[in-house]
Parts: structure tokens; sequence; C-alpha cells
């Protein structure tokens, strides 16, 4: 294999095809050869237990924690929903497969909720922007994606379908892109005692300061 | 005519105006949070700073009156830096909650930080004042002080507008808030136009509150059918189909979710009455007529048949007068002008103010549009309802829309139930499933205010386009489209289209000689004034 430069922006080796197929002729040697192989996998399988299957469903392949799969909705530490149902998730939504239906919390430093929150898992693309918009990290995404259902109608969830759900724990959170603001605590202003913007946005979500991003990017190119 | 520059162009200018007046008329936008056209000066926000040549400060151009030779500028470095400092002012104690704030979308201070601020808060957000959030003002209001920047706007609507003075400014400095006195609620006629005026979140309304997000609406510029004052409103409504399809929840005719007032210094400054406001929601109250048990040619049919063996008077129509300029007109042609549209005193009481601000005690918008048309053939519900019992009318079209604002009589129904007992052949084109409606010989259905395209004429004469904001429901029609379905079966060709109708409305109608749609635009055009003649 000798590289040439074909056109190419960098140096790409090209591979002789025909040479290679004129030194792999069959022939009954090569053909001992195989079944060598084959045989040496199945020993390695057989008792040193080197196997590639994965039995699933009891077994799954790790999955990122990225992983963009059925939606979660975050409840607070006394096991209310932290959605205060600002319709930013259904805005953003390109499948336009969430409806919202707000109402008015007892509590008037909370003051909205949400009565309905429903996602039609048929529609849904999986993009993550519903979770990339939430200003409350009320939603994310966990790792689970088994959704097979018996009736069409079951394939949208409500609010007690996406609070908890069996099988999210096993597999833990999936896409969660604000983690480091929710524990920042930047959406809980009662906490909040020190100005903790200006520090947290050279590095976090760009979303939540972009006006500070412009302006940034502005004195940089000056 | 005092001449003043304003950013190096010359503009004439009428005397006593202020700066920011000149600049509204010639386009030249200035931000502010307490100026309103209607409501008078403040100068609280110093939001509207402008640079005035021969001035050592900065002038706030709501309070400055122009003069000659004046020289502004409104872009220079001097007063964005004013504005961007009024704006980190304003926004100190701001609380931030705009996910939660239904103001969010149409919120001044967002449209303002945007274009003028875009500072980070210096601020610890744990430490901003904590004041009263979603307190009731009244039925219609809610009150949000941590929003509130005491623009005083709404304060200033109840002392110079409705003269009622519920909302006061509380304290002094940086303890200054908005309220009410505690046995005083904002309960008058006109409460839910502070909602309007707030430029920010601190003023909700309790209908629209939490209903839907401001930019999922869309707006239609119509006009109010609550009374014969003809107010200018915009209908915000659904835009698009809400939560993808899920079964149920799909917006598919649009839906209604509030109406704001539309500026229009000739009728209704900006303002509209708490009862026209909700007046939409009338259209709720009873399930909708949504198909009917004829169709228009076989209404046709039993028409001529009864006009071949009575003549031509034994056929009626009674129209309604929340049905637009163009349904009446083409009624009147088709019954060939036996025509009325009464059911109880409108033409006395379209003029009458049932108080001094908008609101008038009949309660149809385009009375004064039948009374042009000359809709007078008979005396009313009650004179059709006497034909028909001495068998003179024998065949009646009765379009009926039910008022937007309060109940219509007892007594309009029991004569309704009694005209259609005495008729021979009756058919009902109205917008909901009333219960008299059974006893009609067919019934169609019709659609409603907001739900087609037309015009009004109010109590003072004035033209106006009410526009279709959503689509009726189910099989209804316009009144307007059956009309000219009826003509054209009976040999007259007719356009279907408003603007056409119109037209021809306006070469037969001398008040309205002249006029057309585009004449008429978005804040309508006098009629010219006629004697109106009423028979009784």
């Amino acid at each position: 294999m000798i590289p040439v430069k074909g056109g190419y922006a960098v140096d790409v080796p090209i591979i002789n095809v025909s040479e290679r197929a004129r030194r792999e002729h069959a022939s009954v040697w090569s053909t001992f050869k195989a079944f060598a192989v084959t045989l040496r996998h199945l020993f390695k399988s057989l008792f040193k237990g080197d196997t590639p299957t994965i039995y699933y469903p009891e077994e799954t392949r790790p999955y990122s924690e990225r992983f963009r799969g059925t939606h979660i909705l975050t409840v607070r530490d006394d096991g209310s929903l932290k959605c205060v149902a600002c319709y930013m998730c259904a805005t953003i939504c390109p499948a336009e497969c969430i409806y919202i239906e707000a109402g008015e919390h007892p509590n008037p430093e909370i003051e909205k909720f949400p009565e309905r929150f429903d996602i039609d898992m048929m529609r849904c693309i999986y993009c993550g922007f519903c979770v990339d918009a939430c200003p409350e990290e009320a939603i994310i995404m966990s790792r689970e994606h088994h959704q097979s259902v018996y009736t069409r109608g079951e394939t949208i969830y409500g609010i007690e379908k996406l609070m908890a759900r069996p099988g999210i724990d096993a597999k833990g959170p999936g896409y969660r892109p604000n983690r480091a603001l929710a524990e920042a605590k930047i959406f809980n202003k009662k906490d909040q005692s020190v100005c903790v913007f200006p520090s947290v946005v050279d590095e976090r979500h760009p979303a939540v300061l972009y006006e500070s991003m412009i302006r940034r990017r502005g004195s940089e190119q000056s | 005519m005092p001449k003043l520059t304003i950013n190096g162009q010359t503009y004439d200018a009428e005397k006593g105006k202020t700066i920011i007046q000149v600049a509204d008329e010639v386009g030249i936008e200035i931000p502010r949070y307490c100026y309103h056209p209607d409501i008078g000066v403040e100068g609280s926000c110093r939001m509207c700073l402008v640079e005035v040549k021969g001035s050592p400060k900065l002038m706030p151009s709501c309070a400055t009156p122009i003069a000659e030779g004046m020289e502004v500028r409104t872009t220079t470095e001097r007063v964005h830096e004013a504005v961007r400092y009024a704006m980190e002012f304003l926004l100190l104690h701001h609380p931030i909650d705009c996910p939660v704030c239904d103001q969010s979308g149409e919120c001044w201070l967002q449209d303002y930080y945007m274009a003028h601020a875009g500072h980070d808060s210096r601020y610890p957000l744990g430490q901003k004042t904590r004041r009263l959030k979603a307190f009731s003002l009244g039925p219609l209001v809610k009150l949000d002080q941590e929003r509130c920047i005491l623009c005083t706007r709404c304060v200033r609507f109840t002392r110079n507008v409705t003269k009622t003075n519920e909302i006061q400014v509380f304290s002094r400095g940086h303890y200054s808030e908005i309220g009410i006195f505690e046995d005083r609620p904002l309960d008058n006629a006109y409460s839910g136009n502070v909602v309007d005026v707030c430029p920010v979140g601190a003023l909700t309304s309790a209908d629209f509150r939490f209903k839907v997000r401001v930019w999922f609406l869309k707006g239609t510029p119509s006009v109010c059918g609550g009374c014969s004052t003809g107010c200018n409103n915009r209908i915000d409504h659904s835009a698009r189909p809400e939560g993808g399809g899920i079964p149920g929840y799909s917006a598919g005719d649009g839906k209604i979710y509030r109406t704001v007032g539309r500026r229009n210094v000739e009728v209704n400054k900006s303002w509209l009455c708490d009862e026209g406001r909700l007046s939409f929601h009338a259209l709720e109250r009873w399930p909708r007529l949504r198909a009917g048990n004829t169709s228009v040619p076989a209404v046709h049919e039993r028409f001529e048949a009864i006009r071949k063996e009575y003549g031509d008077f034994a056929v009626a129509g009674l129209a309604s007068a929340t049905n637009t300029n163009e349904a009446m007109f083409l009624m009147k042609k088709y019954f060939k002008g036996n025509v009325d549209f009464r059911l109880g005193k409108e033409e006395q009481l379209y003029q009458e103010r049932q108080d001094d601000l908008l609101r008038r005690f009949d309660k149809h918008p385009n009375t004064r549009g039948a009374l042009d048309l000359g809709l007078t053939a008979f005396n009313g519900l009650r004179g059709l309802r006497e034909r028909a019992e001495k068998q003179q009318v024998r065949g009646a079209w009765i379009s009926f829309h039910p008022q937007l604002v309060g109940d219509d009589a007892p007594e309009i129904i029991d004569e309704l139930r009694r005209l259609l007992a005495a008729l021979e052949f009756s058919v009902v084109s109205t917008t909901h499933d009333f219960e008299w409606v059974a006893r009609a010989s067919a019934v169609l259905p019709m659609a409603a205010w907001s739900e087609e395209v037309g015009t009004y004429t109010n109590y003072a004469g004035r033209v106006q386009i009410t526009n279709r904001a959503v689509m009726p429901p189910g099989e209804a029609h316009h009144l307007h489209h059956m009309m000219a379905e009826l003509l054209f079966l009976s040999g007259v060709p007719t356009p279907h289209e408003p603007a056409a109708i119109f037209e021809a409305l306006s070469r037969e109608v001398p008040a309205y000689d002249g006029l057309d749609y585009d004449a008429i635009g978005l804040l309508g055009a006098a009629a010219l004034p006629q004697p109106v003649e009423v028979t009784r």
C-alpha cells in the first residue's frame, strides 16, 4: 500500500483490490484455514465464555449518559412537580407532541403548575429540545426506551406516567444538559443568596444568559 | 405650526403637542412605560428621555411640549446610556419569573431589555425584595407587586378615565407599592382595561390567566358585538391546532381566548367595558347548532309556493341586529322589503348611554345599520307575530343571534314561540341549539359574531368591519351566503364575497354612498348622516 496523493487534503492509502484478490486465491488450503478460524471461535466461546451475544432484554448494552429516552418529570423535595407550566417545551417541540393545561397553584410563590401534561409518544421524535428549553429542569430524559403498549391511547403519557415509572431507577437519567444549573440552585431563588449568574455563565448553559453571550461575543470581535 | 427637527428630519407639528406625540405620528420609536396617549402624562419611568439642543439635561419627551426650532435627537449615546440605566433600576428587584408570568411574550420589560439594556443583574436573586404575589384586586384583575415598575398607568386610568380611584400608590420611596383600599375592590365596569394598559406582568386578567401563552395566539382586528357603541377590539384566538392532534384537544375550528381594546380615537379610545371584553364567552353558554334539518333550496321552494298562492307579502324576514349589513341587505332584497329586525325597542335605545364612557342600552351592534337599510316593514317581532296570527304572513325566515351581553328578554322568547306556532312555514337560522328552536318547521345553523366578515354601523353611523377570527362550527354558514344562494335560486345573481356585497349596497343605500372596504379600513368610516324614519 503506497500512500498516493490523489487530490485529497490528507494522504490516503489506496488499496489495490485486484492484487489482494489474487493473493487470497481460493484453494484447498484456504478452506482449512477458514475451518480453523471457525473452530477457534467455537472453543473460545464454549470454554472461555468469551461471547459477544447480549441476552436482550435481560442484558443490555451500557447506554450513554446522554441517552435520549422516555421523558421524566422531576419533582421538588416535597414530591410536587417542578414544572411551572411555562410552555417552553411545547413551544420548542418540533413534533408538537406536548399538551399542557396550566392551573393556579395555591402557593403564590409557585403560582402556576400543570393540571395536565401530556406527551404523545407516537409523535415524539426524541430530539431533546424540550429538555434544553426547560428553565426549571422539570423535564429530563431517561435511558429507558421500552414503550410497547396494548392500545394507542396508552401512548399518550400523562403526569403520573411521566413522574415515576418502574425501570427508571435501574437505568438512571439520560439527557440532562441543565444539571449543572440545577445543582448550582440557579432555578430556586429562595436558596440563592449570592449572585451566581455572572460566574456560571462562563461555562454553563448558553440559553440562560443568551444576552450576555451575545455581548461577550461582540466584545471579543471588536 | 411650529417646526421641529427630530434626528435631523424637520417636521411640522401642531402646537401644544409633546415630543413623544409627534414622534409617534411620524413613526419614530421612543421607549416608554408610563406614557399612554389616552390616560395622560406622568413622567415617572424615565425611559423616554431625549436630547434637546440647548438644554443641559435630557428631557422626558412625554412631558416636553414642542417649540419652534427645537432640535431633538433620540439616538445619541447619552440617550442610550440613560435608557440603559433606567432599565437597570426598573429591573433591579424584578423577580425574573417570566416562565410563570402571563405577560411574557408581550412584556415591555422583555422587549426593552433586549433592545436597550442587556445587562447582567448586579443584585443576587435571593436578596431581591419580596412582595405580594397573585393578589386579587377585583373580580377580573390580579396584582403581582414584585413585577410592578410603578409606572402608575393603572392608577391614572382609575383616576382620569373611570374616575373611580380604586387603585392607588401606597407608601413612599422604595416602599411604594400599588394597591387598593381594603373595602373598595377594583370592580368598576371598565376594570379589565388596567390589564391592557399595564406594560409589564403586574396586572393580569383573572379570566385569561394561565389559559394559553400569548405567542400561540393570533390577533384579528374586529369590532365588539356587545352593544351599539361598536368598540374596536382585537380578538386573540388559537392560531394552530394544539397538542399535536392529541384526541379531543385539538382546536380545529379555533378558539377565542380573549379580546383586548384596539385604539380608535373616534369610538372607544383604547378601552373596552368588562361586559364586552368577556362577551365572547356568551358563545359558549349554550351548545352550538352544528347541523340543520333542511337545505336552502328546499326553503326556497316552500317560499316560492307560498308566494304563488298568497302573494309576495305572505313571506317575510326577521333579521337580527347582530347580523351584518351585507346579510341584511341581501335579506331585504330576497324578501322584497318585507323585513324587520326589531325584537324590542332597539330603535329607541340604540343611542341611549348606559354610563358616560362607552356602554349603551341597546345590546345589538348593528341597529343603526338595519335602520339605515330601512328594515322597518312591520312593527318588529310583535308586528310579525300579529300578521302571522291574522294569516297575512304565512312563511318567514327568522334569523336569531343571542345577545352577547346580558340575556334576551323572556318576552322576546315568548313572542318567538307564539310566532313559530302561528306560522305555516318557518325557518330559523340561529347560532345555538335553543330549546324554542325545535318548534320551527326548519332550522339552519348560522355563523355567529367573530365567525363572519361584514360591516356593522354603530350608534353614530360609523361603518366598521368585523372580521372572522374562528371558523363557524359544523355546517353553520354565514347568513349572507345563505341569502345570496336564495337570491341566486330566484334568478338574481349575487356575489358571495362581503366586499362585493357591500359594493352593491353602497350603490343602492344613499347613506353608504362612496364607501368600500378599503375606505372603511381598520378604523371604520362615517356614513353620511341620513334622517332615519321609523314606523312603529
